[in-house]
């Protein structure tokens, strides 16, 4: 499903140079949940980053569901992250000038769908989270863990293979952390794959299989 | 997993524009606003620049390179007037280079002259026709470069010599083909010639000849190409000189005309020398000065306006930096979110040029109304949505641009 | 706490330097353009005579044609007056001062072998010219009443002729040969340029004083020409320039001086009863109709105001607020850039007051930077002006220092008015909203 072999990233600024990543090798199955723990600074960002192609790296090969995606164009990446890939971030990152329905459609409008089949997706997606009551809401209307909620409809919609959640519950209260946590077992035991970086221990023992970063580099727990 | 459609069909994300914009409706209608009155001041001020362009290139009927004036102002008692002025013409017609030389009271383009009224009726009950006069001898057609289309010039007998306060007039004139029209609508021009016409609404004037086309002293006047020729001389202590030379000798032939006129007598003093094209120049000065300010407005203006969209959309970039990575991250290519803003920019601009339209013509009639301006074609208007439109686009491409190359990356950084 | 907000907007200028200068620039654009178009209109239609513009009234009388009016215009009445009635009405002396008057010309010629015969533009007039228009004298002063009367050959000599005559000295009592015949000097005036020249705008409202002044009662013994505008309905009743001065002509200006509202309804009973005097004498042919204008009504009726500078006023106008909803924009975006710092600043203490007054001060010290640079471009507009029109138009290209207090103030007004909206919504930003990271 996910294939990192010896993946290197180098941060250079005029005077320094950060190996984030150094020989990174990871294989994640189909229908996995894997949880990513690590002190700050390990080079979870990175992997998480790389990963869902949100960025370059600058070694070593990565295979996502078969495909070598080591030297896609960026549009190409683009259409990867669209079709295979959904998003979860610790900040939420709902569009604020957009309500639940168009947040939840931004993705689905890159996708080409046409009108009928968003608005099934959409609807289907926050009917799942449970806020299909209120898609004319605006995101600041909500709480933390409602608009997580959202967040995630927003990254189901598309029906990817892969889930990536960066700290879902960073900025949640525990109650809300748990419903979340809940909720993404939910979908993985529906068959999406899930990589979930934290630094929460607790967090990270309710999914199937942990690894721990340190150094940039993988070491399974 | 479903099957998608093709990319190519992205849809241009209308609704959630709109809504968007809707939910910060005063950046969008500063814009709006802007774009509208540039607009407005763009279209008008290209219309003026038009109609005073076509003003400056109307033909005067002279040959305006290679033509010149000057005044020779006779002082002391002893200065005989027509004596002079037959001297000067032998002596300026017989200069090698001159093709013609004649002494007239007014000269075309130069914003001084003599007016009078034509009738087709004796009669002060009757309506006249207003008309330059030009009072010339039989040499005036070949000076002022006309052609007598009609008729036929005047004979060196028909030739009078008018005195300071003289009331009564010559019985001949040639006019225009213009003015003929103008007294005479129903008939053709050439028909003209032989018909009788009063001037100091009683004394008649047979007209001989019809010239082509010569304008009239006063630039500005509606009816310009209303004109007659009177066959006179004058006996003024000024005498004006109209001087046609061959192709480019006129420069050299006013400093020898002015040196040859200043020393043939001492009791007179010439002033005034001026060539036709810079009596043109002086006389469309504030038309030639309202096309250049006009036209550093509206190209300052435009740079204003498109620095107000760069400055705004590179704010609303920085201010959405996040919104983007995500939107990148979610899935959107470089030519998503260059599209993305254009769009945004066109549905404001439309907004714009729709208001500014609207603008332009309020504007229009007001200076109708209030300078007496003419009422603008109607195809200014979408030349000038579209100029604006595409200002609109070219000046928000930079910061579009600029938001495509925010990297996805920036969805995960926790600011 | 004032020198505080000037401090903390310098420091925002600094922070936005690029954005800070867009704003600056569109304000100093928009000043430059109103300011260059409103000194041309400012100076077109200023009053040439402020301490007595009121007293002083151009007369007009209707002689014109039975069966036309002057003009299209519905109280259209001709712009001058006849030599007869001017010459009449002043000899009437039924004003505080009165005085017909024509502009002509003539050639100086000098004594000396040395410098060569020129033509010289002269203002024929009354004496009572120089009371009523308070003409400054270098040296002498005006002809008196016999002058007038007895048709002597005195002139008033500009400071600029009596320069290249006499060579700037005391010309009193010296002899002049104008129009071939001897004149005796008997003042010479100091520099006075009336702007517009209101008292003959026939000629061109902006053109300069006249070289010569003489009793206007020569015109018809030196048989002197017409300079200005001479307007004809019907033709001179027999030859020769005795019967075009007796014509129904119209090619002389006439001002009078009426020291109160009892004066001038006084005169214009004069006026209609010497009118109705005339008609006895079967001139005269319209509806009596006759009228006063001070000088800035004259100014007004006679429209000495170009039409295309008050265009362009009305166009750098729009400019201007085209300047201004730039302004807001960029402010909107310059504030809103800075809503964490106001949220610190109210979550620290601050009252919306102080936000409010600490954010107008900044908008004002850009309208006033603006504003400088505004009037820097005003100037540089200005002399596009002068080379654009030529040398006419040099004193109605100048900044005064009233002008420049207008524009400082536009730039102040309209800054802030244009900084209102934003700084409103920087004052509403709720201070919990901001400081939470985003």
């Amino acid at each position: 499903m996910l294939k990192m072999t010896d993946v290197k990233k180098v941060f250079r600024t005029d005077l320094v140079e950060t190996h984030a990543l150094k020989d990174f090798n990871l294989q994640v199955g189909e229908g996995d949940f894997v949880a990513v723990t690590g002190p700050s600074g390990s080079g979870k960002t990175t992997f998480l980053n790389i990963a869902g192609l949100l960025e370059t790296f600058d070694g070593g090969t990565y295979e996502l569901d078969g495909q070598d995606v080591s030297n896609l164009n960026d549009k190409h990446r683009s259409q990867l992250r669209n079709e295979k890939i959904g998003f979860i971030f610790q900040g939420f990152n709902l569009i604020p000038d957009l309500n639940l329905f168009d947040n939840v459609d931004v993705p689905l409008r890159y996708r080409g769908f046409n009108s009928a089949e968003r608005k099934k997706r959409i609807e289907n997606s926050l009917e799942m989270v449970g806020l299909a009551q209120r898609m004319k809401h605006l995101p600041s209307q909500l709480s933390g863990g409602q608009q997580q909620r959202v967040a995630i409809a927003r990254a189901l919609a598309g029906e990817p293979r892969f889930l990536l959640a960066d700290e879902p519950t960073g900025n949640l209260d525990t109650k809300m952390a748990n419903s979340v946590m809940e909720l993404l077992k939910t979908i993985n035991d529906a068959g999406t794959t899930i990589i979930m970086v934290t630094h929460d221990a607790d967090l990270a023992k309710q999914a199937r299989r942990n690894i721990y970063v340190r150094d940039g580099q993988v070491s399974e727990l | 997993m479903k099957q998608s459609q093709p990319q190519t069909s992205t849809s241009w994300e209308l609704g959630p524009i709109l809504r968007a914009m809707l939910r910060n409706k005063v950046g969008a209608i500063l814009i709006a606003l802007q774009i509208a009155i540039t607009m407005t001041i763009i279209v008008n001020s290209v219309y003026i620049i038009v109609e005073r362009n076509k003003d400056m290139q109307r033909d005067s009927g002279i040959d305006n390179e290679n033509s010149f004036y000057l005044t020779s102002v006779g002082f002391g008692d002893n200065f005989n007037v027509p004596n002079t002025v037959e001297e000067d013409l032998n002596m300026l017609r017989a200069l090698p280079g001159v093709v013609d030389a004649i002494q007239t009271n007014a000269v075309p383009n130069s914003n001084s002259g003599w007016s009078m009224g034509l009738k087709t009726q004796s009669g002060v009950e009757h309506d006249a026709v207003g008309t330059a006069v030009y009072m010339v001898d039989d040499h005036g057609v070949n000076a002022l470069d006309v052609e007598i289309i009609a008729g036929e010039n005047f004979a060196p007998s028909d030739i009078s010599l008018r005195i300071v306060g003289q009331v009564d007039w010559p019985n001949k004139t040639i006019i225009t083909k213009a003015m003929a029209e103008n007294l005479f609508p129903d008939i053709n021009y050439a028909d003209v010639v032989g018909k009788t016409v009063y001037i100091n609404d009683i004394d008649p004037m047979v007209v001989v000849g019809i010239i082509d086309k010569l304008q009239a002293p006063w630039v500005n006047w509606s009816n310009v190409e209303n004109v007659m020729l009177s066959p006179e001389r004058q006996s003024f202590k000024g005498s004006r000189y109209f001087i046609r030379t061959e192709p480019g000798m006129r420069d050299t032939l006013m400093n020898q005309v002015e040196e040859l006129l200043a020393n043939s007598n001492n009791q007179r003093l010439i002033k005034g020398m001026r060539s036709i094209e810079e009596t043109r120049e002086r006389s469309y000065r504030g038309h030639t000065a309202m096309i250049k300010i006009l036209t550093t407005v509206m190209v300052i203006l435009t740079i204003v306006t498109a620095l107000g969209i760069v400055g705004l959309a590179s704010f609303s970039v920085n201010q959405r930096k996040k919104q983007i990575g995500t939107r990148r991250a979610l899935g959107a290519t470089q030519g998503t979110i260059i599209r993305y803003f254009m769009f945004e920019n066109f549905l404001i601009s439309s907004i714009g040029v729709l208001l500014g339209a609207i603008l332009t013509v309020i504007l229009n009639v007001i200076l109708v109304n209030a300078f007496g301006l003419d009422r603008l074609d109607w195809f200014y208007i979408p030349i000038g949505m579209l100029v604006l439109w595409l200002v609109g686009q070219a000046a928000v491409f930079g910061p579009a641009k600029k938001a495509a190359n925010i990297p996805p990356a920036l969805a995960t950084r926790t600011v | 706490m004032f020198n505080y907000y000037i401090k903390l907007a310098f420091k925002s200028f600094k922070r936005n330097p690029i954005l800070s200068l867009l704003m600056v620039t569109a304000i100093a654009l928009g000043i430059g353009a109103s300011m260059t178009t409103i000194t041309v209109n400012y100076l077109m239609s200023a009053n040439p005579i402020p301490h007595k513009s009121e007293q002083l009234f151009h007369i007009q009388v209707d002689n014109w044609d039975p069966n036309n009016p002057f003009n299209d215009d519905e109280d259209a009445l001709p712009n001058q007056l006849t030599w007869t009635d001017a010459t009449n009405l002043t000899h009437a002396k039924k004003a505080l001062r009165q005085s017909a008057m024509s502009m002509s010309g003539a050639i100086i010629e000098p004594q000396d072998s040395e410098s060569k015969p020129f033509e010289a533009s002269i203002r024929l007039a009354y004496t009572d010219f120089f009371a009523m228009f308070d003409v400054p004298f270098l040296y002498g002063g005006p002809w008196d009443n016999n002058s007038d009367s007895n048709r002597e050959q005195v002139v008033v000599l500009s400071k600029r002729t009596n320069e290249s005559v006499f060579g700037g000295e005391n010309s009193i009592g010296k002899n002049i040969v104008i129009a071939g015949r001897h004149f005796q000097v008997v003042g010479v005036i100091d520099t006075w340029e009336v702007m517009p020249k209101f008292y003959d705008v026939n000629n061109g409202p902006f053109n300069e004083t006249e070289e010569l002044f003489m009793p206007f009662s020569l015109k018809e013994d030196l048989e002197l020409p017409n300079w200005g505008n001479n307007n004809c309905w019907k033709s001179p009743d027999g030859e020769g320039y005795a019967a075009f001065l007796r014509s129904e002509c119209i090619n002389t200006q006439m001002w009078v001086e009426l020291p109160n509202a009892q004066a001038e309804a006084d005169y214009l009973d004069f006026l209609n009863n010497y009118v109705r005097s005339q008609k006895e004498l079967g001139r005269f042919p319209r509806p009596l109709h006759n009228r006063l204008n001070d000088v800035m009504e004259w100014m007004e009726r006679r429209e000495v105001v170009e039409e295309d500078a008050k265009m362009m006023m009305w166009l750098s106008f729009m400019f201007l607020l085209v300047c201004l909803l730039n302004t807001i924009g960029l402010l909107l975006a310059k504030f809103t850039g800075k809503s964490s710092e106001i949220g610190l600043r109210l979550a620290v203490g601050a009252s919306k007051a102080d936000v409010f007054k600490q954010h107008i001060v900044e908008t004002a010290c850009i309208g006033l930077v603006g504003g400088i640079a505004g009037l820097g471009l005003t100037l540089v507009g200005l002399q596009g002006i002068k080379s654009l029109y030529g040398d006419f138009v040099d004193d109605l290209a100048s900044l005064d220092a009233s002008m420049i207090v207008v524009a400082l103030v536009i730039a102040l007004v309209s800054s802030i008015a244009a900084g209102l909206y934003p700084t409103w919504r920087a004052c509403n930003i709720s201070p919990a909203s901001q400081l939470k990271s985003q």
